[in-house]
């Protein structure tokens, strides 16, 4: 009964308070009698993908992101293999933009990224900064559902049906055509300000601008990772649901208070 | 041009006159008046000190140091002119000049103290050449007004001009790295503090060479990323200081250090020594006397909201403002170590001010106060994001049942109140910024009268 979580630099990808992603799934797991082994890896590091349940990458300032394209990238064979395999991973913001093929500067050069998926991002000239609120891809709403041991009438993780975090980037992010965001944007710019996605979703990995940190207050999509990495680490497909009424308090807030205009 | 100039002055001043009949305060509005008229007035306004200017920016400590280094300058027999706390952009600089010029243009003060905004030293530096520059130190803080930290530090390196002495942080390497290349730098610092470690998992910023990208290696961690260190490839390192704290002591009353003899402040919390030592350095430079900086530190009363102590009827309470990690985690520290039960009301409000964003909750240490006072008594969420403070109270392993979520300031310090106490118990309220304000005109209105004796240590 144990999950290993490999938060990958998290001295150098430390924006937002994006750890609180980390903390969220450990605590999931736990109260659900799960062990969690949690192994921070940073530059030069031994990674074993091969032990790993989940993968989280999370934002950071351009210059410490820029020192750590390469360090990834001699590692990118293992992390593609694991990602065909099944391998959970949720990144954020400057780590969502690291899986695509490449960032262009605002002087037009290009950056590689590890070119996972088929996604670029391109600088913009103004901040994109403020609340979000996402609606559910109906996929992922399916997902969800289908993530818990029972069904319940009240309130529960299991019947949110939307995303809420905070955005604050200027790189503008757009998918290829095989790519599937994870929902609409009924409120803030979302991954490019022009198309009304947010974010993407790729076998078992995530990618978000979301902030906030994007998993407590989402505690649905918290555990659909758990519920996908323990599938694939115990071939149990669901998960109990827990007592969330703080977390749904804390994502109805945002909606009450920022759903009502854009 | 010369008439738009006293028009803006006098037309800013009886404005600022009317406000304050009014009895309206707080407002940057006779500021943006005058310069309206005359964008310059800064320029003019400032050269009337015959003492000439001292600004101190830096993420945190711009107030306290702006109000440790007026006692000591005030201590030393000088007249000093500065900013309302808070009021550190353009507008509310302009504002404080306003109040301390006379309607015939004089000074009514010998030197200009400001605590300015970061992103305010820029403008700033074009209307007038500080005699000092103090930098505090640089953390994570409201990023989403002004981008990252790095831009931040390079616009403040950028915009200070030549003949500014600088006055900087050496335990800091965020803030050290601007003395890099400048000729008139006088940098202050510790030895060690008694908390310092060897080793350190905190929330650290800016763990790279300014100078190569190379990671800076520590001998010594003092809290955030200040502390002893050095880059082992092109050997930028931790400057000597100028004036350099040793032998430091913390107690509950104060804070006691030696530089060449033994000073003390009332204030508590490390972060408070390095404003003190700023204040002093700052002084020094200006050729204040060390028995008056000496006096000046110690009997500094500390203002509104910065440990501020509250006697309410039963019992009393401590108001700290909250506005970091680097700053919340300081204060967790300081509650950790307090043996008396413990009553918490945490205010996080997401206004401008604040910063928007609140995840940086989850860089704080709560943890840390889970773990050392799960015995705590009442833990209240207050404010724009009560429900965000209590979801990261929930993750830090704090049982459900002594979280309480109370959106209305007045009710949540009612509740705080109605808590069956014992006279020694500590109670504490933590807002940010534009709770603090509210927070403070209720408390203000709660306490009992003339409980706050003139003098007293906070």
């Amino acid at each position: 009964m144990k999950l290993t979580i490999y938060h990958l630099y998290p001295d150098l990808l430390d924006l937002y308070g994006d750890r609180g992603n980390v903390l969220a799934l450990a605590a999931r797991c736990r109260w659900r009698g799960i062990e969690v082994d949690i192994r921070r890896a940073s530059l030069g590091d031994p990674i074993d993908f091969s032990a790993a349940d989940i993968v989280f990458l999370g934002g950071g300032s351009d210059r410490e992101q820029s020192i750590l394209v390469e360090d990834l990238s001699s590692r990118g064979t293992d992390l593609r293999d694991g990602i065909e395999d099944g391998l959970v991973l949720l990144t954020i913001c400057g780590g969502y933009q690291l899986l695509g093929q490449y960032y262009q500067t605002g002087e037009g050069k290009k950056i590689p990224g590890l070119g996972i998926l088929d996604l670029y991002t391109v600088a913009g000239n103004k901040r994109l900064i403020g609340n979000v609120i996402i609606e559910l891809e109906p996929e992922l709403k399916k997902n969800v559902l289908d993530s818990y041991a029972s069904s319940v009438e009240e309130e529960s993780a299991q019947k949110l049906n939307t995303l809420v975090g905070f955005e604050n980037h200027s790189g503008k992010t757009y998918l290829g055509s095989n790519l599937r965001p994870l929902g609409k944007v009924l409120r803030g710019y979302g991954n490019n300000g022009e198309d009304d996605e947010e974010g993407v979703r790729y076998k078992n990995v995530f990618g978000t601008y979301l902030h906030g940190p994007f998993l407590p207050k989402n505690p649905h999509i918290a555990d659909l990772l758990i519920r996908l990495a323990w599938e694939r680490r115990e071939n149990v497909s669901t998960v109990s649901l827990l007592g969330d009424n703080m977390e749904i308090v804390a994502h109805q807030a945002i909606i009450s208070r920022f759903g009502s205009n854009r | 041009m010369r008439v738009r100039f006293w028009l803006a002055l006098w037309t800013g001043k009886i404005v600022g006159l009317i406000i304050k009949v009014l009895g309206k305060k707080g407002t940057t509005f006779p500021g943006v008046i005058a310069r309206k008229i005359y964008p310059d007035i800064i320029k003019l306004l400032a050269l009337s000190f015959k003492e000439g200017t001292i600004i101190i920016t830096g993420t945190n400590g711009k107030t306290t140091t702006n109000n440790l280094l007026a006692s000591v300058l005030k201590t030393a027999g000088l007249e000093v002119a500065f900013n309302r706390e808070g009021a550190n952009m353009l507008t509310g600089i302009t504002g404080a000049l306003l109040q301390f010029t006379s309607f015939s243009g004089k000074s009514k003060a010998d030197i200009l103290l400001l605590e300015v905004d970061e992103a305010t030293v820029p403008g700033l530096c074009q209307q007038l050449t500080p005699r000092l520059a103090v930098v505090t130190n640089f953390f994570r803080d409201q990023l989403d007004r002004y981008g990252e930290l790095d831009t931040t530090i390079n616009l403040v390196k950028e915009a200070l001009p030549d003949d500014t002495q600088l006055i900087l942080n050496a335990d800091d390497p965020l803030v050290a790295q601007i003395g890099i290349g400048k000729e008139e730098v006088y940098y202050y610092g510790v030895q060690s503090l008694p908390s310092s470690k060897k080793e350190s998992s905190e929330t650290r910023e800016g763990r790279y060479c300014a100078k190569c990208g190379q990671e800076l290696t520590y001998t010594l961690f003092h809290y955030g990323q200040l502390g002893v260190y050095k880059c082992p490839f092109c050997g930028f390192q931790r400057p000597d200081p100028y004036i350099e704290a040793k032998d430091i002591n913390q107690g509950e009353q104060g804070i006691s250090f030696w530089v060449d003899r033994e000073y003390h402040i009332p204030l508590i919390g490390s972060y408070n020594l390095y404003n003190a030592l700023a204040a002093f350095c700052a002084a020094d430079r200006i050729g204040i006397a060390r028995e008056d900086i000496g006096r000046g530190l110690q009997i500094f009363i500390s203002d509104a909201g910065r440990m501020e102590q509250f006697t309410l009827p039963g019992y009393k309470l401590t108001l700290t403002l909250v506005k970091n990690p680097t700053g919340f985690d300081q204060v967790i520290k300081t509650l950790a170590e307090i043996d008396k039960p413990l009553h918490l009301l945490i205010a996080i409000n997401d206004l401008a001010a604040d910063g928007r964003d609140i995840s940086w909750l989850w860089d704080v240490d709560f943890e840390t106060l889970a773990e050392k006072r799960a015995d705590i008594h009442q833990l209240l969420c207050s404010g724009l994001r009560a429900e965000d403070m209590a979801l990261r109270l929930k993750y830090a392993g704090f049982t459900e049942d002594k979280i309480i979520i109370e959106k209305s300031l007045a009710q949540a310090v009612d509740k705080l109140g109605e808590y069956q106490k014992m006279d020694k118990d500590a109670v504490f309220i933590l807002p940010t910024y534009t709770a603090l304000f509210p927070l403070r005109d209720i408390l203000v209105t709660k306490r009992i009268p003339d409980s706050r004796v003139k003098g007293e240590s906070a």
